[in-house]
């Protein structure tokens, strides 16, 4: 079962190399492991554009879909058998990134 | 019953509704037809039957290949130990940390205790209809998040146990704190249902320290229940109660449970000091033979293992009785910032302040503990000694 967890941040800041590091032998883990699907960090909200092409014209907007204090700064896409084992998985990539996580199952 | 449904059929939902058919069948032909010579037996084969019917109606189109599983699954009765182990395994899901607090306790109730929505909701004095919701939902989410159902391994085992406790101290907080003629005759059952519940981790788990020190704790609280409200409503306190209304079994089952954890010799958890602290209290037989010494020591032990300010207040009330109500005011006092909303700071204030001879004082400690009770037997207690100052 796929899990998406998203990493959560308030802040401009990148991951510092210390940060980075840890991140990088996480990931290592979760392929040696055979949890790793996808992964990446995000540009900044400010980098994000909105479009809505559900009526008559695409509309365009500048900026992230939701305006938040926290905000979506990086995301894995986990195999993992239950919650449990994902749970754990999102624990150490919470400490490595040192940010807060969300864990939630694709469909 | 539900435990072995889960099991075989992987989902709460069909359990559930299976196990309340087949006891509906039960109440509706046993009169008439007699009680079969094994009812175990019976309804458990009549609620796979009623399981395998809603499954077959349900999934029409694509369900052939997991009734025909489901079907030649020829199990002969479950041994007993087997049969605890479903147990254990639903009530670890039932308080799996990924659910909220106030879920976990909701589900708990509904599927390990068999409690109905109608009474969890006026337990916790909610609608029917949220009540309803918040179990439904945590269903969902269990399915959609795929929540297993096991007992957890070795090394999460004392996190989740702990987890299940916290669950079981705030069903039976739930069910003491309902004091008072009004009430609710349902409250009282948690308090029971608690128990019922912690006895039933104890035969699961008979060597872990905390259930056995929870359940002592539950035992040797509920030992004073009757002693604690006075006919007419009010709260009676501690030093006040008569010691020969307290329940003696209960009491000697609560000191059994304590002397088996100090033969131990394990370095005790939270609830096993706090059941002896309440060992402390119920092994006197008038107050003015109780221990104060040994309660501060030990509130000193708990307070290393929990910091909490509430823990630290206890102390200082124990404190009192050894040096004094100077020294313990001086300590309450220090708890200000961290206790100003808790009735119970002001109430200890109160009494302090009272104790001391500083009645106008000790008059506005008892106001605003008064307005931040929420227990009327509470607030009937605290009304009658505010209004003694005179």
């Amino acid at each position: 079962m796929q899990y998406l967890v998203s990493v959560i941040f308030d802040d401009a800041g990148l991951a510092t190399p210390e940060e980075q590091a840890a991140i990088d032998v996480f990931n290592d883990r979760l392929k040696t492991e055979g949890h790793w699907v996808f992964a990446g960090g995000l540009a900044a909200p400010s980098s994000a554009t909105v479009i809505d092409n559900r009526g008559e014209e695409a509309m365009v907007t500048d900026g992230p879909f939701l305006e938040s204090k926290e905000y979506l700064a990086g995301f894995w896409i986990m195999e993992a058998a239950d919650l449990d084992v994902a749970l754990k998985l999102a624990a150490e990539g919470s400490k490595a990134c040192n940010r807060k996580i969300e864990v939630r199952p694709l469909l | 019953m539900v435990a072995s449904l889960t099991r075989r059929f992987g989902d709460l939902d069909i359990a559930e509704e299976a196990a309340a058919e087949a006891f509906a069948t039960a109440v509706e032909r046993w009169p008439a037809d007699g009680v079969p010579p094994n009812p175990g037996a019976w309804l458990t084969t009549t609620a796979n039957r009623k399981a395998i019917d809603w499954i077959r109606r349900e999934d029409q189109r694509g369900g052939k290949q997991k009734e025909a599983q489901l079907l030649s699954d020829d199990d002969p009765p479950e041994p007993p130990g087997a049969i605890d182990d479903e147990r254990l395994r639903l009530i670890f899901i039932c308080c799996h940390p990924a659910l909220a607090m106030q879920t976990r306790v909701a589900l708990t109730l509904r599927l390990v205790a068999g409690l109905t929505v109608p009474e969890i909701a006026r337990a916790f004095l909610v609608q029917e209809t949220t009540m309803e919701q918040r179990i439904t939902r945590a269903k969902a989410k269990i399915k959609a998040a795929r929540i297993p159902y096991r007992v957890p391994s070795a090394e999460d085992l004392p996190a989740r146990v702990s987890g299940v406790l916290a669950v079981l101290f705030l069903v039976f907080n739930e069910g003491y704190l309902a004091t008072g003629p009004g009430t609710d005759p349902v409250r009282h059952d948690l308090t029971a249902e608690a128990i019922r519940l912690t006895r039933l981790i104890r035969a699961l788990m008979p060597d872990d320290g905390e259930v056995a020190g929870l359940l002592a704790l539950m035992l040797l609280t509920e030992a004073r229940r009757t002693a604690r409200v006075s006919a007419s409503g009010e709260l009676v306190t501690l030093d006040e109660q008569d010691r020969g209304a307290w329940d003696a079994a209960l009491i000697a089952e609560g000191h059994r449970l304590v002397r088996e954890r100090l033969a131990a010799r394990v370095a005790p958890g939270r609830y096993q000091v706090l059941a002896a602290i309440s060992a402390v209290h119920t092994s006197a037989r008038d107050v003015r033979d109780t221990d104060w010494s040994q309660v501060v020591t030990l509130y000193d032990q708990l307070a290393r293992l929990d910091p909490s300010p509430v823990i630290a207040l206890n102390r200082a009330i124990a404190v009192a009785e050894l040096d004094g109500p100077e020294v313990a005011l001086a300590a309450v006092d220090r708890l200000e910032h961290r206790l100003a909303g808790y009735h119970a700071y002001h109430a200890t204030r109160a009494d302090l302040l009272r104790r001391l001879g500083r009645s106008q004082k000790s008059r506005a400690a008892y106001d605003k503990a008064i307005e931040l009770a929420g227990n009327t037997a509470e607030t009937a207690y605290l009304t009658r000694r505010r209004d003694q100052l005179g």
